[in-house]
């Protein structure tokens, strides 16, 4: 075996492993805080990305929402409109939860599943309809030149990759921080841990878990920005990747943001070393892995890694 | 998650099935007179107060021992058949029977609770039965055999029903089967060189054995997670389909060579052609929905909704787990394939292309707005999408808008269509449109207006 490609393979599969660890990470929060799976995040996050295109192809003729661009004026520079973007998506995130959401929180899994997969099916359908099914080119969140990398051990470590980590760190230092030291952090803790007796603590329920709803479109939006460069941004650009976190947070256990983080570590490595040394998986089919690992943790060991065991009552 | 003040889209014990007068009525167009008579008894020979109203004004029971279950333990231990002591679910099956004495003697009514059914289901199923005659006579050869792929796609959307709304186990992949039997019947009718009736029972079987495969893992994984498990597997269906291409086709697809005609004293023309699929299709679906009503309706249907219900008890009864979780997730993965196993009879062309993750998630909005737990719900569904698809491609069409006509164009997009509609009738219509058939009161008064009420503290 090649160390050299093996070591390359391995720090590609790193950038990967920071989108998956964030997005995971965007579910945990929304699953532990109300036991819900969002499918929709994924969309959602792609959603935030075509925000920030707009925003970046200003009143490019062809582009839907070029309104919006032309009404701030130029086009916007690159961290700029992604910020935009990224606080537009968190506004999206709470709005959801606000409207769609909370009104169901007597009701059965059943309606919960609709309501996700229904927002989940109109923004696909919406962006492709709106800015086309085809890939559109997004420009780079890290200086990605070919000349961009680190040389360690003859292998090839991008910056963009060390950037993603370094941004995920960031953004994990600020949720702890925002946990740990605000009174809504504490709120939301509260919440995750018994919503009933925070409730009877006097703690709003309903705008603490808008919070959370808030904090993970922000994560998911960040994620999708981050990688819409590498993967060409389409509307189901975050539908495989979506698969690959869902993994990551079922492995790592649904309810543990650490186990979301070695989670997407795991599976993004998974991602690019089974396709490179199992030839029948392929590039293609790499996303068939993480299907096969979500089901084996969720038949094994369902509270994955990191997780709570669920003690059921009959 | 606590079920208090909502009622469950999942249908519960006493609510289980739709609207019998179209259900006899419907049957009638292609069943033995018998049941025409049936039909055209008076629909108030019910009880005083159906289930449905019962379950929907009184505070909904802890259903985890509710008839069904009792009833379900009765059958399982093979109880003398339709005991009158079992809920709803045995009276039904008992009503049958009673309505045969009563045709047959005119017996004097004897109580079968069963719901009520509501003027729109008679006039549902009149415009139901004029279609089905009219349309072929109506239709060009291109238009007959769209409408007969509508007229099919009623089993896919019925399998998501059985799988879902009977046993309770969210499916989000059923497109996955549909190809896998337009797959095994193109397999089968081409390479194998077997006649169509083998062909297309081979792909529609070969469908359930795939559906039993996943119904393993449901043994254990149930709920939100079972959710995204089928999600997960309708998105890898693609490439790996395009892995198998002895199969599939790979990524080009595959086109079927062997040809349904009928025989000559049908006719030779291209729509007498299309005139006898529409007739084999229709007879199928038809055959297949009075199957699968007797099924719900016996022993393994009322094991099945007890598990759906409430599974830990229902094995305490002694529902046997795996084999009634394994067989509903086969049965409804059959329906999905012989849905795809007529699809190729109709087009000889099928692909991976055309299974994408969304066409799964379409089919599974289609059965949740139909109305899941019932399968003139299904029915409903396939309708209401033809009735949208109608309406966004006539809007879709008108231009000169501005921004208007960039939004009536979206309304062409019919997964932007369904995605919306599921969002907004998880709201409205919980239990899925075929509440408007009955007399109750479709709609429900738990939407926006309760968000104040906190369930921490009702409890």
């Amino acid at each position: 075996m090649d160390v050299v490609l093996l070591l390359q393979r391995i720090f590609d599969a790193l950038f990967n492993s920071a989108i998956y660890s964030s997005l995971a990470l965007a579910l945990v929060i929304i699953f532990r805080s109300t036991g819900l799976l969002n499918f929709a995040q994924g969309e959602m996050a792609t959603f935030s990305a075509y925000i920030a295109f707009v925003l970046l192809a200003g009143a490019a003729p062809g582009v839907t929402g070029g309104g919006l661009a032309s009404w701030i004026g130029a086009p916007l520079v690159t961290p700029l409109a992604i910020g935009g973007a990224v606080v537009i998506g968190i506004a999206a995130g709470a709005a959801t939860e606000r409207v769609l959401i909370r009104p169901l929180r007597n009701a059965p899994e059943l309606a919960l599943v609709n309501v996700t997969i229904g927002i989940l099916l109109a923004l696909n359908s919406l962006m492709g309809q709106w800015w086309g099914t085809g890939p559109r080119v997004f420009p780079p969140f890290f200086p990605s030149d070919p000349g961009d990398h680190f040389a360690i051990a003859g292998a090839r470590l991008r910056f963009s990759t060390v950037g993603a980590w370094l941004v995920l760190f960031a953004l994990l230092t600020v949720l702890a921080l925002l946990l740990r030291y605000t009174r809504a952090g504490l709120a939301f803790r509260a919440v995750s841990i018994d919503s009933e007796s925070a409730a009877l603590n006097g703690i709003r329920v309903g705008p603490t878990l808008m919070y959370g709803w808030a904090l993970a479109a922000g994560l998911g939006a960040i994620a999708a920005n981050m990688s819409a460069n590498s993967v060409l941004l389409e509307p189901t650009m975050m539908v495989r990747v979506l698969v690959y976190a869902f993994a990551a947070a079922t492995l790592g256990g649904l309810d543990s943001p650490k186990g979301a983080l070695v989670g997407g570590v795991v599976i993004g490595l998974s991602q690019t070393l089974i396709p490179a040394y199992v030839p029948f998986i392929g590039f293609e089919l790499s996303v068939l892995p993480a299907l096969v690992a979500m089901v084996v943790v969720l038949i094994v060991r369902p509270a994955g890694l990191f997780g709570t065991q669920r003690i059921e009552r009959v | 998650m606590s079920d208090d003040n909502w009622p469950s889209p999942m249908p519960r014990p006493g609510d289980d099935d739709e609207t019998p007068g179209a259900d006899a009525s419907v049957f009638a167009a292609f069943a033995p007179p018998h049941d025409a008579a049936i039909a055209a008894l008076p629909d108030d020979t019910t009880a005083a107060e159906s289930p449905e109203e019962a379950t929907a004004t009184a505070p909904p029971e802890d259903d985890d021992f509710g008839p069904e279950l009792a009833e379900a333990a009765l059958s399982v231990r093979s109880a003398p058949q339709g005991v009158p002591a079992g809920g709803p679910q045995t009276a039904s099956g008992v009503g049958n029977r009673v309505r045969g004495l009563a045709s047959a003697g005119g017996a004097d009514r004897v109580v079968s609770p069963r719901r009520r059914s509501g003027p729109l289901s008679w006039i549902g199923a009149v415009l139901l039965a004029v279609w089905l005659v009219a349309m072929p006579l109506a239709s060009s050869v291109t238009e007959l055999r769209q409408n007969t792929q509508i007229v099919v796609m009623v089993l896919a959307v019925l399998g998501v029903n059985i799988a879902t709304g009977y046993g309770g186990m969210i499916s989000l992949g059923h497109g996955v089967f549909v190809a896998v039997g337009a797959f095994g019947a193109a397999y089968a009718v081409d390479d194998l060189a077997l006649p169509w009736v083998v062909s297309i029972i081979a792909g529609a079987a070969f469908a359930g054995a795939i559906g039993a495969l996943v119904g393993l893992p449901a043994l254990r994984i149930k709920g939100i997670h079972l959710a995204l498990v089928t999600l997960g597997l309708a998105i890898v269906f693609q490439p790996l389909a395009k892995r198998v291409p002895t199969f599939s086709g790979g990524v080009s697809g595959r086109a079927v060579g062997a040809e349904l005609v009928p025989p000559s004293w049908f006719g030779t023309t291209r729509w007498a052609e299309g005139l006898y699929r529409y007739v084999i299709c229709l007879a199928v679906v038809g055959l297949a929905m009075w199957l699968t009503h007797n099924i719900i309706k016996s022993r393994p249907g009322r094991a099945m909704r007890a598990v759906r219900d409430n599974d830990t008890a229902a094995a305490v009864y002694g529902v046997n787990l795996v084999a009634s979780r394994v067989s509903t997730f086969a049965a409804s993965a059959t329906l999905a394939g012989l849905a795809g196993a007529l699809g190729i009879v109709l087009v000889p062309f099928t692909s991976q292309e055309s299974y994408p993750f969304q066409e799964s998630l379409v089919l599974y909005a289609t059965a949740v707005l139909g109305g899941l737990g019932s399968i003139w719900g299904s029915v409903l569904g396939v309708a209401i999408r033809e009735v949208f698809s109608a309406i966004g491609g006539f809007l879709g069409d008108v231009s000169g808008l501005g921004p208007l006509g960039e939004f009536l164009r979206l309304l062409d997009e019919e997964q932007f269509v369904f995605g919306v509609l599921l969002v907004a009738l998880t709201f409205v219509f919980p239990r899925g449109l075929i509440g408007m058939f009955n007399r109750s009161k479709p709609w429900l008064r738990y939407g926006w207006s309760r968000i104040a009420e906190s369930k921490s503290l009702q409890n």
